[in-house]
């Protein structure tokens, strides 16, 4: 029944998309206003798709494993909460969800841009249109959530352990906002291209939807590693997997965008690169998804691979690509450049330059390794250590830059006082070296990019000191800023101070390093709904300070699917986390456990979420400037 | 310009002091984070609980008995194994794209903006 209803849906659907497409290009010809039967096409549009998600959501509720995406994903037994975030935690429901935001982005641009050009919005509304039905047929043909299976199973298979887990519940819609909210600026920059709608006033029309997009691409990243952190049980929080990658592409392209719109709304500079902006930062989502879904990529989060889907999906990347190169050959008109090397214009084009160079490095590191094998047949792996030695040095450069960069004026600029960025300096290298002092030394690299953050923070801190007496304070700015020096901060010292011990260890046994001791003290066996477990009981003991805490990782046995996970025990405070991993040896009463202690972590998901606040507060303070 | 002279005495005297100061002796960790578990999905040999990732540690634990260099054990791993497991992709012809295309972007993007957008007076 629900597969049915959800069936009606999506065809109802395609021919909403379809009519409104039809009645947008109709509507075109004519002068006037935007004809009132679009928008409401538009809204039934939104509504009908929302209510086909909840239609799905039911089925996963009621367990219906006549649909084959709930008997492969869902069980019986999970709790409710795990049903419904078992919705869009599998291919085909994430899809659906995909839909839902490219149809309500749609709708809401309509709305929200009154003031453009009629022709502009409706191309936009075409264009986004033709995604949707993109989608929409993948959905139907390929991906189909509402697919039947027969004979009904009576249990499901369950979903992926690490999967059942709040923080990963939520990051997958906040992701989806921010790379499918990038499809509603890929359309409206294929709409003015068309239309030439080139003016200035195009970037207010786009500019609070890249800042969305940006906040909750930002916010998604974060939660995916919150649970990186806790849930995959190494400790760290980025480990440059080709998905992590894949979300952190069209963030670079994001924050380029954004921050050359302020030129182009500013000075009407940079028009063709504003819209090659748009155009990269959709294109680099579909990419991302192409590379997860089509299981090209070996990684943690390949759970939902399938190469057919891989082709769709392929095909439409193609398709998107040479439709948006072949457009702009045909509207290329030679730019206005006319900037001055000392100007705010030069230094926010610096942001670009440096957020292509990490588009660029990261992106040649995710597919580089397709080519290889698909060339020489040798299969390499790029990791961490590839991308800390490309990055990070030039961070300390961008880190200074990015200081500077915010106190230049526009058109013509001169620094005044030179002296107090020496002093600036002084003050970052003497905090630096209280740092050396007082804890430890470091290598060479990581003195820099400490100096190079501190030299941001000491900077940006000095700005506000001086625009609170002009009274003149752009706070979005400022708080992105800092917290991204703060950022940069925590992560260093995060890494430098990091402390890991591996031991194999029986119970009633105790190890001891630097000032710490560890005991094992107790092993539980507890039966839980959906699993059994394995608790440990150890006691980290600072000889030093005297102080204990005791800290309980699990070893989990999942029913179904049969899975064995490793919980870890975290013990989270503002100055350090402790954090221990345990897994048991085959054929030995030996247990193996992983203590880290990682300091200011909490820190570092607090710098995330301020500079997402900046940009929360650009946004609010734009639609009360509009 | 005395100023600036002083300054960077400042500095390169505090570093020569202080920065290099780091230990030198290899710690086994890094080497199983800079190894990729074969048996897993996209995990390092530090991060994983198989009995690959065991046996692998027992192997690197070896190797730094002898006296093997950080380098030296990743080729002999890469030998081993195929260039698959180490996370740190080679210097070597194949890889040549890689490790330079990004630096190559960065010059020519410096290029562009402060060369070829000049103001034309």
């Amino acid at each position: 029944m629900l597969s049915n209803l959800g069936n009606i849906l999506l065809f109802l659907n395609v021919i909403l998309s379809l009519s409104i497409i039809y009645s947008a290009n109709k509507n075109l010809k004519i002068s006037g206003e935007v004809d009132k039967n679009i928008f409401q096409l538009s809204l039934i549009q939104s509504t009908s798709i929302i209510i086909c998600f909840f239609v799905l959501i039911a089925a996963f509720i009621i367990s219906d494993f006549s649909l084959i995406t709930v008997y492969q994903n869902s069980h019986s037994l999970k709790p409710l909460f795990y049903k419904i975030a078992g919705t869009w935690g599998n291919h085909e429901g994430s899809l659906l969800l995909w839909a839902i935001i490219l149809s309500i982005f749609s709708f809401l641009f309509l709305v929200y841009n009154k003031n453009h050009p009629k022709k502009f919005r409706l191309l936009t509304l075409i264009i986004q249109n033709i995604l949707i039905l993109g989608f929409l047929f993948f959905i139907l043909f390929n991906s189909n959530p509402f697919s039947k299976i027969s004979p009904i199973p009576s249990e499901g298979l369950g979903l992926n352990p690490i999967l059942q887990d709040p923080a990963l519940a939520i990051h997958p819609p906040l992701l989806y906002v921010g790379f499918v909210g990038a499809s509603i600026y890929f359309s409206a920059a294929i709409a003015s291209l068309i239309t030439n709608y080139s003016e200035k006033s195009f970037s207010l029309s786009i500019k609070n939807w890249v800042l969305i997009s940006w906040c909750f691409q930002t916010l998604g990243i974060l939660v995916g590693s919150i649970w990186a952190y806790y849930e995959l049980g190494w400790g760290g929080f980025w480990f440059w997997d080709p998905v992590e990658n894949a979300s952190l592409l069209p963030w670079f392209a994001m924050t380029a965008l954004f921050h050359s719109l302020i030129v182009f709304e500013k000075r009407n500079l940079f028009y063709f690169w504003v819209i090659i902006l748009c155009l990269i930062t959709f294109t680099l989502s579909v990419t991302g998804t192409f590379l997860v879904r089509s299981g090209i990529l070996n990684s943690v989060h390949t759970f939902a691979s399938d190469p057919t889907r891989g082709i769709y999906i392929l095909i439409f990347l193609s398709l998107m690509i040479f439709g948006s190169i072949f457009l702009l050959f045909q509207k290329y008109k030679k730019g206005n450049y006319d900037l001055n090397r000392n100007s705010k214009e030069t230094f926010i084009l610096v942001n670009n330059w440096f957020m292509m160079f990490y588009l660029i490095t990261v992106l040649l590191g995710t597919i580089y390794p397709i080519f290889t094998d698909a060339l020489t047949d040798n299969k390499i792996s790029v990791g961490p250590p590839f991308y800390n030695a490309i990055i990070f040095p030039v961070v300390v450069v961008f880190l200074l830059f990015m200081a500077l960069g915010p106190k230049a004026k526009w058109i013509k600029n001169k620094f005044e006082n030179i002296r107090i960025y020496f002093l600036i300096l002084t003050g970052a290298i003497g905090f630096n070296l209280a740092i050396i002092f007082f804890f430890k030394s470091y290598s060479l690299l990581s003195n820099f990019i400490i100096i190079s953050a501190l030299f941001l923070i000491i900077s940006s801190l000095m700005d506000i000191a001086k625009a609170l007496k002009k009274n003149k304070l752009d706070f979005a700015r400022i708080i992105s800023h800092t917290s991204f020096g703060f950022l940069v901060l925590f992560i260093g010292l995060n890494d430098i101070f990091s402390l890991e011990k591996d031991y194999n260890i029986k119970l009633g046994e105790t190890k001891k390093f630097e000032n710490y001791s560890i005991q094992l003290q107790n092993l539980d066996l507890k039966n839980y709904k959906n699993y059994q477990a394995v608790i440990g009981k150890l006691e980290i003991k600072n000889i030093n300070s005297n102080q204990t805490n005791i800290l309980n990782p699990e070893i989990r046995i999942y029913d179904k699917p049969k899975t064995l996970t490793y919980e870890a025990a975290i013990k989270s405070s503002l100055i350090k986390d402790y954090y221990l991993t345990m897994s048991n040896i085959d054929r030995s009463d030996y247990y193996n456990i992983k203590f880290q202690k990682k300091p200011l972590m909490a820190w570092i998901w607090i710098s995330v979420i301020m500079i997402v606040v900046g940009g929360s507060i650009r946004l609010f303070s734009n639609e009360k400037n509009n | 310009m005395i100023m600036k002279l002083n300054f960077f005495l400042f500095f390169f005297i505090f570093f020569s002091k202080f920065a290099f100061s780091a230990e030198k002796t290899i710690d086994p960790n890094l080497i199983h984070k800079n190894l990729r578990c074969l048996v897993c999905q996209g995990q390092s040999i530090s991060d994983s609980n198989s009995d690959f990732a065991q046996t692998v540690k027992l192997v690197v634990k070896d190797l730094i008995d002898e006296g093997k260099t950080e380098e030296e054990i990743y080729e002999f791993m890469s030998d081993k194994y195929g260039e698959w497991i180490v996370f740190k992709p080679q210097l070597n012809i194949q890889n040549s794209l890689l490790w330079i295309l990004p630096y190559i972007v960065l010059i020519f993007g410096g290029f562009l903006i402060f060369t070829f957008f000049k103001k034309r007076q």
